[in-house]
């Protein structure tokens, strides 16, 4: 499938923009307010005037009336730090489900650039896979879909341990959105936002799991944003009879006599799922947005993620 | 339980098999469908949430189990199709009459070698030990059997039936009967009173039997001499059996075999064939067939007569009997034989001519008579003679067919009205022309004029007239009779004898007899020194036809008294439906497996 936008929406793009909820400093100028005082256009403060500084910011109408030497600062405009992360193992082989994120992913690229923000792909599955930087400007957008044309779906998910590969290596504050179904093998979240792993262990403390990745991402103080994508599959098994179920990613087997109960049972434990993982990003100030494959993609862009307040 | 269409260890085989095989393939593992998904975590988390399962989920899986087998065997029910209960409880208790069918198809063999005449008397025998009082009859001898409660009587006169084979008599009726038990093969059709209880014994077998024998005179048959083809032997035989087979055919004359031969059949094929008979040679026809499935016999032989292969002797006695040979000597059917009055002895011709002249005591032979003399004793207190006759009506009897009076001119003629004769021709003054005597020991006719007092040698109604006295003095009982076993009436017999010699009883009544010629074969009849020899087959497709029955339809199948109305099949094939609908509708929805 070709991630190609039409230039319609490529113009609707261009008035969005990616919405942080914490000001975070990048590395080169933009148009993005950073919690840096520096050569900005906009006035923020005042300090005293100590040597070595640059005496052309003196503010020499103040010194007039205070008989002070005082320095006027400026709030800093910077770019900011934009890490996709995208699911490519293989519980996201249904083609959707993996198109829609790789579209949505493609989507924020072009935001982010039109913006001059600093943007990294990053594939994972249960590690981090080739990262790539296409750079700053909208004109770098071919390369984000080049790159994202190439990522398949393979491997388990870890999603805990592809975090803390992130995290080991020294970066930029700045914004993660993590694209995924948030299914891992052996591993569920339940109501209360704990995730059970096949021995129903909670896990508040040493936590494992999508929900252990989240966390460690907030922890070092990254700003997060959780992008569940879900098909009707997942939500939803469908067939009745006796099913032999197969496990995308470990290959486990297991024959399941699918009744209307138990159906209906399964939709609601999906419906859990999802509410569960939105519960706990909400509970640790993780932005969360929920998209459907089956929804239409321009739908999901420019209705959903400006509901889910992400893009603005 | 008897089953209509089967045995009834086919019918329970067919049950059980079907139940089996229903689940059977119910239980087998089936593989099922595969389905990808992302991560079965969620499938675990729901199957650890929901352990507990309903009593429905828990029993639905036999509900399912039990529904399918009873489909199948409600499915076997239709198709089987039980006719009734025949059990002890389908027995009466009180007073029973057990009619048996005797019709040849009940000795058709059945795969097991038993016949099913076996099972009958097996089958009569089994509720006549769960009757109080039992009366036994069969549809061809009637009641044998009287009511009682005596199982000597009762196993005495089972053991000494046997099928008849011959028509039905009128349905036996005995008065203070609780219950009728019929026990037939349904090969023969009837209308039962609903409250018969009928028991099958039908098992379908293979037959080939001869379904027509017998003989055609043919054109040729008027001309003289030992080689000419006087008839043609017409056999036609058919295989019943459901498999093509091999059919061996014999057709014996005398003792000398005139065909031979092995034919394929087709299953359901009938087979014609047509023989050519010369005169020369005897009388006595029979043919045989033989096949390897092959379950009734009495229909394997035919029998037949050819009249013409022996001539009636005549004897003809007279002093002036050249007019007698020309027209007896081109007659191929008679050997005549030429005697003066002095010489003329009694002898044991067929037939005698008296031209002329008579003896003085009537002839204990058949005999045709020209104009006695008038001082014949037998004879005398006759009427008078008449001059110029005139003779308008031929008359009515066998004798005068096909006569015609009006060519005949009499100059005189003689009354030949006697104690011992009968007139069947009178002229227009009621003068006795042609008389007959049809008695027990004698068998005469009597014209009253000859060729001297009449233009009789040159009439057309003479030859006619002499061709109709032969056949009816020296070929009695030629037509009207039923060439098949059963009870026959003879208009004019007096003996009646089976080809080993042994005489048919016969039973007088109103001027004929009534005899039972039980197996098929050849007859012969004898009256006042006439012979005839009849053959008796027991063709009949109808029968030979063991592999159906009748008791398939439902309208030859009565119901006991006080069961169900309608057919059991009809209400097992209504409960499959019903519940393969319910199972299915059920399934549907995933309620039942």
């Amino acid at each position: 499938m070709s991630l190609r936008f039409e230039n319609d929406f490529l113009r609707k793009l261009e008035y969005l923009h990616v919405v942080s909820k914490r000001a975070l400093a990048g590395q080169n100028r933009a148009d993005r307010l950073s919690p840096k005082r520096g050569r900005g256009l906009e006035f923020a403060d005042h300090r005293p005037y100590a040597a070595g500084d640059d005496y052309r910011h003196i503010d020499w109408k103040a010194y007039q009336r205070l008989n002070r030497l005082l320095l006027r600062l400026f709030d800093e405009e910077r770019d900011l730090s934009i890490y996709l992360m995208i699911d490519v193992s293989k519980s996201m082989i249904e083609p959707a489900k993996f198109d829609m994120a790789r579209r949505i992913a493609a989507a924020l690229c072009y935001v982010g650039l039109a913006h001059l923000d600093r943007l990294t792909i990053i594939p994972f599955g249960n590690d981090l896979g080739h990262e790539s930087s296409p750079g700053r400007g909208k004109g770098r957008i071919f390369r984000v879909f080049e790159a994202l044309e190439q990522l398949e779906a393979s491997g388990p998910t870890d999603l805990r341990a592809a975090c803390k590969a992130f995290a080991s290596r020294p970066r930029q504050l700045g914004l993660v959105v993590i694209i995924s179904d948030f299914l891992e093998p052996g591993s569920s979240i339940d109501a209360s936002g704990d995730v059970k792993t096949g021995a129903a262990t909670s896990l508040k403390g040493d936590a494992t799991g999508p929900q252990a990745g989240l966390k460690i991402l907030r922890t070092i103080g990254h700003d997060v944003f959780a992008v569940h994508v879900t098909s009707e599959r997942d939500r939803d098994p469908g067939v009745f009879g006796t099913i032999r179920f197969v496990d995308v990613e470990t290959g486990a087997m297991r024959e399941i006599e699918v009744t209307p109960r138990l159906a209906a049972a399964y939709v609601k434990a999906a419906g859990q799922h999802a509410e569960a993982l939105e519960h706990f990003c909400g509970r640790y100030d993780i932005g969360y947005v929920r998209a459907d494959a089956e929804r239409p993609f321009e739908d999901v862009i420019l209705r959903t993620f400006r509901q889910g307040r992400f893009l603005a | 339980m008897t089953f209509a269409t089967l045995a009834t260890w086919q019918g329970w085989l067919v049950l059980f098999g079907a139940g089996a095989l229903a689940a059977a393939l119910f239980l087998v593992k089936l593989r099922p469908p595969r389905i990808l998904i992302p991560s079965l975590s969620l499938w675990q988390r729901v199957l650890d949430a929901s352990p507990e399962v309903t009593r429905w989920e828990k029993i639905r899986r036999a509900v399912s189990l039990i529904a399918t087998v009873l489909i199948a065997i409600a499915l076997g029910l239709a198709v089987v199709r039980p006719s009734r209960l025949a059990g002890a409880g389908a027995a009466g208790r009180g007073r029973t009459l057990i009619v048996l069918d005797s019709s040849w198809s009940m000795l058709a063999r059945t795969q097991g070698r038993d016949t099913r005449w076996d099972r009958a008397i097996a089958e009569a025998r089994r509720i006549a030990a769960t009757t109080e009082q039992v009366a036994i009859a069969t549809t061809a001898d009637g009641l044998v059997q009287g009511l009682t409660d005596d199982a000597v009587l009762v196993e005495s006169a089972l053991g000494r039936l046997s099928p008849a084979g011959y028509g039905d008599t009128s349905w036996p009726t005995v008065s203070g009967i609780e219950s009728v038990h019929f026990i037939t093969d349904g090969a023969v059709p009837r209308h039962l009173d609903p409250s018969v209880v009928v028991h099958s014994v039908f098992e379908p077998v293979g037959n080939v039997a001869i379904t027509a024998f017998d003989v055609r005179p043919t054109l040729g048959a008027g001309r003289r001499g030992p080689d000419v083809e006087v008839g043609t032997a017409y056999l036609e035989i058919a295989n019943f059996a459901r498999k093509p087979q091999s059919v061996h055919i014999t057709m014996v004359r005398g003792k000398t075999t005139i065909a031979d031969s092995r034919m394929d059949l087709a299953a359901g094929e009938a087979y014609r064939q047509v023989v050519p008979l010369l005169r020369r040679g005897d009388p006595d026809l029979h043919a045989h067939v033989d096949a390897p499935d092959n379950a009734l016999d009495v229909d394997d032989d035919g029998f037949a007569w050819i009249s013409r292969a022996r001539p009636l002797s005549v004897v003809i006695v007279g002093e002036h009997t050249e007019w007698l040979r020309r027209l007896v000597g081109v007659d191929p059917d008679v050997r005549a034989t030429f005697v003066t009055p002095s010489i003329y002895r009694a002898s044991g011709e067929d037939v005698t001519i008296f031209d002329r002249w008579a003896p003085s005591t009537m002839s204990t032979t058949p005999a045709l008579y020209f104009a006695p003399p008038d001082d014949t004793p037998w004879l005398a207190g006759g009427g008078t003679d008449e001059r110029r006759p005139r003779w308008d009506a031929a008359g009515t009897h066998a004798v005068l067919a096909g006569v015609d009076p009006i060519t005949l001119r009499l100059d005189h003629a003689r009354d030949c009205s006697s104690s011992l004769l009968t007139p069947v021709a009178r002229s227009a003054k009621g003068t006795a022309l042609v008389c007959v005597g049809d008695s027990a020991d004698r068998r005469a006719i009597v014209i009253g004029f000859g060729p001297s007092d009449s233009n009789l040698a040159s009439a057309p109604a003479f030859p006619v007239l002499v061709a109709n006295a032969l056949e009816w003095l020296g070929r009695p009982q030629t037509r009207d009779l039923s060439l098949r076993p059963g009870l026959t009436s003879f208009t004019e017999a007096s003996r009646v004898t089976q080809a080993d010699g042994e005489s048919v009883p016969l039973t007088g009544m109103q001027g004929s007899a009534i005899g039972l010629l039980a197996t098929p074969g050849l007859y012969g009849i004898q009256n006042a020194g006439a012979r005839n020899t009849i053959a008796v087959n027991a063709a009949d497709p109808q029968r030979s036809n063991v592999a159906r029955t009748s008791l398939t339809g439902d309208a030859n199948v009565a119901r006991p008294r006080g069961s169900l109305e309608r057919p059991w099949w009809l209400a097992c094939a209504f409960l499959a439906f019903v519940l393969a609908f319910a199972e299915w509708w059920t399934w549907q929805r995933r309620i039942t497996v």
